[in-house]
């Protein structure tokens, strides 16, 4: 029978800051959705916003919703781990601060200067825009790149500063005397592992885009500076891949963190668990060749190891967390609500986000599914139903009034409306990426447009659901800061 | 506040002056390399030559003053050179070739000067003027008569040849126009003869 | 006691440094080539810089750093200067002319490690990383300007030896960068006795 024997740490209010990062996160997400609803609304031809304006709601989507994955996820990292090791406040709202101005430079370049090459700015295209939009359009956008970027690297030196400080470095924050030597039971706690996993790949990652930014920013003014296109692409797919991964595992600290609260059962970092999060810290960043297996051009074994790496990535984190969700909930009595039901459900997201990876990372597969919507499909299951649904499980459990309180219905039929269009949205994506039907492309072909209407009412399934979320966040905004027990007690636990 | 200021102040200078020597030291943000920067100081400022004693590929001694009230158009070669001399031949060939043929020694002369005396006498001088069409008169393979004049002369250019550790030379190739009153004018590309013939034909 | 006595000796020992590299069979052995000049000569310079800052007295370093207006404007003042001898033509011109090259050996010690060590103690991990890691971008950005560059760049080094320093200033600033994250992995334990540059929450 389920023990519920385990105490969890008194429950902190959100700092000032934190809530500033979860309402821009709130703002922007809601923003982003729009754009992606219009831009199917287009496919679906049922509005007409023309090729150009198609493109330039593509490139502020990608580039919204990466950066606001890294601030949600950021925002989750730096709430929790601020109650094993002092972060500074000021270096947190710098990033915060950077990311604003990164983001006006961004807009400005898109929606002022008509910059349409898309987020990933892959090389040459925001060089060679054919006059469609000017160097100044795509040094302004890849500036802001390098703004946002700067915030980023800030935050994460101060958080490598204070694990530093707390444990003595990294290796100790991953435990690794625990995973290499006898497990004494003192490895750091998974919030701890997971922030040094973030923050290492991360730092590389950071200095890596800033590196081929700036190479690009000399290669725009001073084309004869030639940059080879596939050591760009390269860079360019570690850079983006390793970050907007990093997002999930900075988010998933909220799982770590929230759903042991309800169940009374503690998530311990044993062997298992930090072998895990080491075989990943390396894993993640030599997995950004499954994106590149139909560029020939590679050198083969740069493809091998992504299609290796990409599939043994799928298993030690993914698994080893969601078999932990399992055991952790399995028979403890758990009473849902929206927190813990929302938390539970990314574990499920992010699983069957990661199959079509799994699946397109196969060569053979990705040789036909690559340019199909059967990629937006696999990134939207682990990012919507994954990483945002972590998001806003964490925004309703901050939001908590107190540990008895109830959730309205108007809040349970938006958790089934979220489910539902989510499940909807991405599957229509799936199906037509198994349809063959190409991604990118502004304009489909008649016998696609089906898709692109069903994916449309979905989305707004899911823009409603994204609104009652926010407005309760809203309205709960004075309970985030309180420190007060949140969690329900399980069934069959004594209330202490 | 008063803090903020004092630190705030310095920093500011710093920041100033440091901007201020890069914007010097690259003649504004435009010349970042030596080369750069010396062509765009004889735009800027025509440049006297010494008067450094010649041997043509016939044993004629001359100097540059020879060639005052004539435009001039000079190129550093060394003989024995098989990569980029090359093309500078053929590109003084073009240019030979596109300039009108009344202004030829009347008004125009070409000159290759070689930096590498100790190899290049007058016979290597001869044959290379034949490689490439010079005619002898008008286009003239010409050394330095005494070496130790030669450093500056190439000083006075800008030009430096170092050895590639081949037996031959690296150098800063390029074409050099010389004025009617015997000041370095112009440098250019040597991939951009038609520009320099244009420049010629203005002041012919 | 014997705290000022070694100190001296490392005083005399950096000074015989600086000397020796002054003297011109040592200059133009090390000019003779890119990689030697711009990898080894320069950097030497600014080590000694940097080794002239931990032998004074923690008090002058205080009043030096001060003077130049806090850790920041050392930093700046060290990032203008070694940005002005990244130019190539000051590269070209160090060997050229003697007024040039006597300003090289000024100031890399002088504009450049002396005040770069004063900023770097003054430094927490975040200060440090930030320089770390812009310094290691910069090195890999530096890099493939050498490589990717269309022509010589400096008109006394072999085109051979430009990309040669091109290659190398990017393998360096991969060994510099693993060398950094294996600091941050054993846990320096120098960076926990630092005082941090803000106040943390």
């Amino acid at each position: 029978m389920a023990k519920n024997t385990y105490l969890p740490a008194p429950d902190h209010g959100a700092k000032t800051g934190v809530l500033a990062y979860l309402l821009t996160t709130a703002a922007v997400l809601l923003l982003m959705m729009v754009a992606g609803l219009l831009m199917r609304l287009e496919q679906a031809q049922m509005i007409s916003i023309g090729a150009n304006g198609f493109y330039q709601l593509m490139t502020v989507h990608g580039a919204g919703m990466v950066g606001i994955a890294g601030i949600a996820g950021a925002a989750i990292m730096w709430h929790f781990l601020n109650q094993y090791a002092a972060l500074s406040v000021r270096v947190l709202v710098g990033n915060l601060a950077l990311f604003v101005i990164g983001v006006a430079m961004v807009l400005g370049s898109v929606f002022v200067g008509n910059f349409h090459g898309a987020w990933t700015f892959l090389f040459p295209l925001p060089g060679n825009s054919l006059g469609l939009w000017s160097r100044e359009a795509a040094a302004w956008f890849m500036g802001g790149m390098l703004v946002i970027g700067t915030g980023f690297l800030l935050l994460q030196l101060d958080i490598a500063r204070a694990i530093i400080a707390g444990y003595g470095g990294f290796a100790r924050a991953l435990g690794w005397p625990q995973l290499f030597g006898r497990d004494d039971g003192q490895a750091p706690p998974p919030t701890v592992v997971a922030s040094t996993m973030v923050t290492i790949v991360n730092l590389i990652a950071l200095v890596v885009g800033a590196s081929i930014l700036a190479m690009m920013l000399v290669n725009l003014y001073h084309p004869e500076f030639a940059i080879d296109p596939l050591l760009a692409k390269a860079m360019i797919y570690f850079f983006g891949h390793v970050f907007i991964n990093a997002t999930i595992y900075m988010a998933v600290i909220a799982v770590y963190e929230i759903l042991p609260r309800y169940t009374r059962r503690p998530w311990k970092s044993n062997k298992v668990f930090l072998a895990s999060w080491t075989c990943s810290t390396l894993m993640v960043m030599f997995i950004f060749p499954h994106h590149l297996l139909m560029d020939f051009g590679f050198p083969k074994w740069m493809l091998v190891m992504g299609h290796v790496i990409g599939y043994l990535n799928t298993v030690p984190i993914l698994a080893v967390t969601g078999y932990g969700a399992l055991m952790i909930v399995f028979r403890s009595g758990i009473r849902w609500d929206m927190g813990s039901r929302l938390l539970f459900l990314s574990m499920f997201g992010w699983a069957a986000g990661a199959m079509p990876a799994f699946i397109d990372g196969t060569i053979r597969v990705n040789y036909v599914m690559h340019n199909t919507l059967w990629v937006p499909g696999h990134f939207h299951t682990y990012l919507l139903l994954g990483l945002v649904s972590m998001v806003f499980g964490f925004m309703y459990y901050l939001g908590k009034p107190a540990r008895q309180a109830r959730d309205p219905f108007i809040d349970r039929a938006a958790f089934w409306a979220y489910l539902v269009g989510s499940l909807g949205f991405v599957l229509a994506f799936l199906y037509a990426g198994k349809e063959s039907v190409a991604r990118r492309y502004a304009e489909h072909l008649p016998q696609w447009v089906p898709y692109d209407r069903v994916a449309s009412y979905f989305a707004v399934l899911i823009i409603a659901a994204t609104l009652v979320f926010v407005a309760r966040f809203i309205g709960h905004l004075a309970h985030a800061g309180g420190h007060h027990t949140r969690a329900t007690v399980p069934f069959g636990a004594v209330v202490a | 506040m008063k803090a903020t200021r004092r630190r705030f102040l310095p920093l500011l200078s710093i920041a100033l002056l440091g901007t201020a020597t890069l914007w010097w030291g690259s003649d504004g943000f435009t010349a970042f390399t030596a080369e750069a920067a010396r062509r765009q100081s004889v735009l800027a400022e025509p440049r006297p030559l010494p008067m450094v004693g010649l041997e043509d590929q016939d044993g004629r001694r001359f100097t540059l003053g020879d060639y005052a009230g004539r435009l001039l158009a000079i190129e550093f070669i060394y003989t024995q050179c098989n990569s980029i001399c090359y093309s500078l031949g053929t590109t003084f060939r073009q240019l030979h070739d596109s300039v009108p043929t009344a202004a030829l020694g009347r008004d125009l002369a070409l000159l290759s000067i070689s930096f590498d005396p100790q190899h290049d006498g007058p016979e290597q001088l001869r044959e290379y003027g034949q490689r490439f069409g010079a005619d002898g008169a008008n286009w003239r393979i010409a050394r330095p008569l005494a070496a130790a004049e030669l450093p500056a002369l190439l000083a006075a250019f800008g030009v430096v040849a170092i050895p590639d550790r081949l037996g031959g030379f690296e150098h800063n190739a390029a074409i050099h126009l010389v004025g009617r009153d015997n000041r370095l004018r112009q440098i250019s590309d040597i991939d951009a003869a038609a520009p320099f013939v244009a420049a010629i034909r203005e002041q012919l | 006691m014997k705290q000022p006595r070694r100190s001296g000796r490392h005083a005399l020992g950096a000074g015989a440094a600086y000397l020796l590299l002054t003297l011109p069979p040592v200059r133009h052995w090390l000019e003779a080539s890119m990689a030697s000049h711009m990898l080894v000569q320069m950097p030497l310079l600014v080590a000694l810089g940097m080794v002239a800052v931990r032998l004074l007295p923690a008090g002058r370093r205080r009043r030096l750093r001060n003077g130049f207006g806090g850790p920041l404007a050392c930093l700046t003042a060290a990032t203008f200067a070694s940005a002005y001898w990244m130019l190539p033509r000051a590269l070209d011109a160090a060997i050229g002319e003697p007024l040039a090259e006597f300003a090289k050996f000024v100031s890399l010690p002088l504009l450049v490690g002396l005040p770069l060590a004063l900023a770097w103690e003054s430094f927490g991990l975040i200060g440090r990383g930030f320089v770390w890691t812009n310094l290691i971008s910069m090195q890999v950005f530096l890099g493939w300007l050498y490589v990717a560059a269309p022509l010589r760049v400096c008109n006394n080094y072999l085109v051979d030896d430009q990309l040669r320093v091109g290659w190398l200033l990017i393998t360096l600033a991969g060994l510099l960068f693993a060398g950094w994250l294996g600091a941050l992995f054993r846990g320096a334990p120098a960076s926990r006795t630092e005082a941090p540059m803000y106040k943390t929450a």
